[in-house]
């Protein structure tokens, strides 16, 4: 009896310490969130007010169903998301097992590798569009120069060009961050099993085939869960370097819920977007986060 | 200890308190007498220095008045959601509030800035265009406080005379670059997808006849006039090849830039690149450029030159207390003399045709005041409604699919005036508008 009263107690007190962190996590996320849900049932539109704002239910979200810039806007994301983060893996991986080697200078190596991931996304993407510029961009020059462009090309103008330096300057600016993620996780790999593979005759693409990437999957993991959620979200990148353009052809999730809702005001109907995008990367973190848990409790046992 | 903490929360929330005090205004003593307006507007440089000086004037010819500024961001679309974000929430301040040209049917619609009627404005002493857009519903809602223009800039050492027609413009431009040493674009203009190339396309609408939105208020962007006009720019670009690709993603400043290093034979733009481009230190042009307005097509006999009207106008915060003194200081602000001034200190084109027989008027304004002149006149409002920012891209997309050749131009108009069409049913513009266009048709 005394015991669990006093387990009773115990609980009481962990509750009411943790409740100061509780409340601030249910004002600064559920809160909004949910207040977000409840505008995504309004026509709200901050610009016209003769509309009122009448509850109008799933209405803004039928709307995002059956809008094709929406769907144009999910598929370049993904788009954008697969083929960023699939180059961003390898060359972090390459670069990874280079800092991994012990050699001369390491410590300076590691920290300029990082100066990218260091500058602030837009000032990169602004660098990115001056280094694209049609007249006296650097790229075209070098192109030129090399004979594989007969004239200076205007990038921007066409989709498959436009996301050439949208995609480049992703990997550039994020492909640090990924190696010290993958670094971190190569350091955690015990070296006597290389040792023992040497012994046994294995040679390096067998070590690193059968050591190195499964003991590294952890990491990787990690890795993929902070950057899909990443590029799920781009919009500075894009915003600066190509507004969304041409057309919409370059124009991510993000980029079309900031205009529905900061640019045309229209609240209600961009309430209804986050909650979509909201919903989408929730899924994808819920996802990985069950991937990872399997696979880091499997290596516990 | 326990008291120690309550008083660091008293004086926490007292701090709090002043700062929210300080920050509405309220802090400073004032006189119950005097009627306190605030002012909203570019305020930067020279500008700054000019509406200081005025409002000032203001204040001594009115005693009972004080007038206060409050800074408001120079960009326009930051300015347009401070406002809309203010007047939601149904504040008072700035009673005067600067709007952009497009702004005034929405502002209007919305109720948030007053009809200016019952205060007799001067609708006659101002050029028609800039009264159009500034009406709503039959009434007027702003006055027009300076205006700005879409002109055609011509290097008259390559192209002496100003070209009749826009085919004789494109001719011109070929004949110019073809020659030795001649410069290596026809024609620059603002082709990225902003609000730029709505102007821009205002202008070779107008040329061939056609229009966004008609009297009646239909949506008539893809009639086959506008088509024709959309093709012209096209073909600017691929066929003619006057244009360099590159203006598909140019703003005002790289069009000037191209055309200040003697690049190019015509450019499109506003009056404000006149004044850098005459300095010999900064450009290769100076002395060696004219003006004139945009021409229309010789081959459209409906066609007419036109111009796309920009500029700011000055209307009354619905929610201020103090509405009559508000406009005495718009009265004072868009009267003449003030006007004069603001042309000869910033460069800034006034709204009353009379001025421009003004010889003060002309060192002002660096230009022949004829040709401003007829550009003002041959201006177009862009459309006159409520919806127009989010009618405005979805037209800006359209035309940069055409333009880019994601799209026919046909195709693209059609897909911009279904677009258009299920905006105004969706927010139950129809009927608003057709009432509105049937009381403003000048």
């Amino acid at each position: 009896m005394k015991k669990i009263s006093r387990l009773g107690h115990e609980a009481r007190l962990g509750w009411t310490l943790v409740a100061p962190a509780l409340g601030v996590i249910a004002l600064i996320a559920i809160f909004p969130l949910g207040w977000t849900f409840w505008e995504s049932l309004h026509l709200h539109e901050l610009r016209m007010p003769w509309l009122g704002k009448p509850f109008v239910g799933l209405a803004n979200y039928i709307e995002i169903a059956k809008d094709p810039r929406f769907w144009a806007a999910l598929g370049h994301t993904a788009f954008f998301t697969v083929v960023s983060i699939s180059l961003e893996l390898l060359i972090g991986l390459f670069l990874a097992l280079a800092m991994n080697r012990v050699f001369r200078g390491r410590g300076f190596v590691r920290a300029a590798v990082l100066v990218p991931w260091a500058i602030p996304t837009v000032v990169a993407a602004l660098l990115w569009r001056f280094i694209f510029e049609s007249q006296g961009g650097i790229a075209n020059a070098l192109l030129v120069d090399a004979g594989i462009l007969g004239q200076p090309m205007v990038w921007f103008i066409q989709a498959s060009t436009a996301w050439v330096p949208v995609i480049l300057a992703d990997v550039w600016k994020t492909t640090p961050f990924v190696a010290l993620l993958l670094l971190a996780g190569l350091q955690n790999i015990d070296l006597t099993l290389y040792e023992a593979a040497a012994v046994d005759g294995a040679n390096a693409w067998w070590q690193l085939r059968h050591i190195t990437l499964p003991l590294l999957k952890p990491a990787i993991l990690v890795t993929l869960i902070f950057r899909t959620l990443d590029g799920f979200r781009v919009f500075d990148l894009i915003y600066v370097l190509t507004g969304g353009g041409p057309g919409t052809s370059t124009e991510p999730v993000a980029l079309y819920t900031f205009n529905a809702l900061l640019q045309n005001l229209r609240f209600g109907y961009g309430s209804a977007l986050s909650v979509v995008i909201f919903a989408i990367t929730f899924g994808l973190a819920m996802f990985y986060v069950r991937i990872l848990g399997v696979r880091l409790g499997g290596e516990e046992s | 200890m326990r008291l120690d903490r309550l008083s660091l929360v008293r004086s926490t929330a007292h701090a709090f308190l002043c700062a929210a005090w300080l920050l509405t205004g309220c802090g400073r003593a004032s006189n119950p007498n005097e009627t306190v307006l605030t002012f909203s507007g570019s305020a930067l440089g020279a500008e700054g220095t000019l509406v200081a000086k005025q409002l000032q004037r203001f204040m001594q010819l009115n005693p009972g008045i004080r007038v206060e500024l409050q800074r408001t961001p120079d960009d326009a679309s930051q300015r347009h959601q401070l406002y809309v974000q203010w007047l939601n929430a149904r504040v008072g301040n700035p009673s005067i509030l600067q709007l952009d040209v497009v702004w005034t049917p929405e502002f209007a619609a919305a109720g948030w800035v007053l009809p200016l009627d019952k205060y007799g404005p001067p609708r006659a002493e101002f050029f028609p265009a800039t009264v159009t857009a500034n009406t709503w519903a039959g009434k007027l809602y702003a006055l027009p406080w300076f205006a700005d223009v879409g002109l055609l800039y011509r290097r008259t050492d390559l192209v002496p005379n100003e070209p009749k027609t826009l085919e004789e413009m494109v001719a011109d431009a070929q004949a110019a670059m073809s020659r030795r040493g001649g410069p290596r674009y026809g024609i620059v203009w603002q082709g990225a997808r902003y609000e730029g190339l709505i102007t821009g396309f205002v202008e070779y609408l107008g040329a061939f006849g056609g229009r966004i939105i008609d009297d009646k208020g239909e949506v008539v962007v893809n009639r086959p006039e506008a088509v024709r006009a959309l093709e012209f720019m096209r073909d600017e670009l691929y066929k003619t090849k006057v244009a360099p690709l590159d203006v598909l993603t140019w703003h005002e400043e790289e069009a000037r830039f191209a055309f200040q290093n003697g690049n190019a034979v015509f450019m499109r733009n506003w009056p404000y690149p006149v004044a850098a481009m005459s300095d010999t230190a900064q450009s290769k042009v100076a002395g060696k450029f004219a003006v004139s307005p945009m021409p229309a097509s010789g081959t459209a006999p409906s066609g007419h030159s036109t111009a796309a009207l920009g500029g700011a106008q000055l209307a009354i915060n619905a929610y201020t207390d103090h509405p009559d003194a508000a406009y005495k200081l718009i009265a004072y602000l868009t009267a003449p003399e003030q006007m004069l001034e603001r042309a000869q200190a910033v460069g800034q084109y006034p709204t009353r045709p009379a001025l421009y027989n003004d010889a003060r008027l002309r060192t002002a304004i660096a230009i022949p005041l004829d040709n401003a002149r007829r550009a003002i006149e041959s201006a177009t409002p862009r459309p006159v409604t409520p919806i127009y920012t989010e009618l405005s891209e979805i037209l800006q997309i359209e035309l940069h699919r055409a333009l880019v050749r994601q799209a026919e131009p046909g195709d693209a108009l059609n897909s911009a005036a279904a677009r258009i069409n299920a905006l105004i049913e969706r927010t139950g513009m129809r009927k608003l508008m057709t009432g509105a266009a049937k009381d403003s048709a000048p």
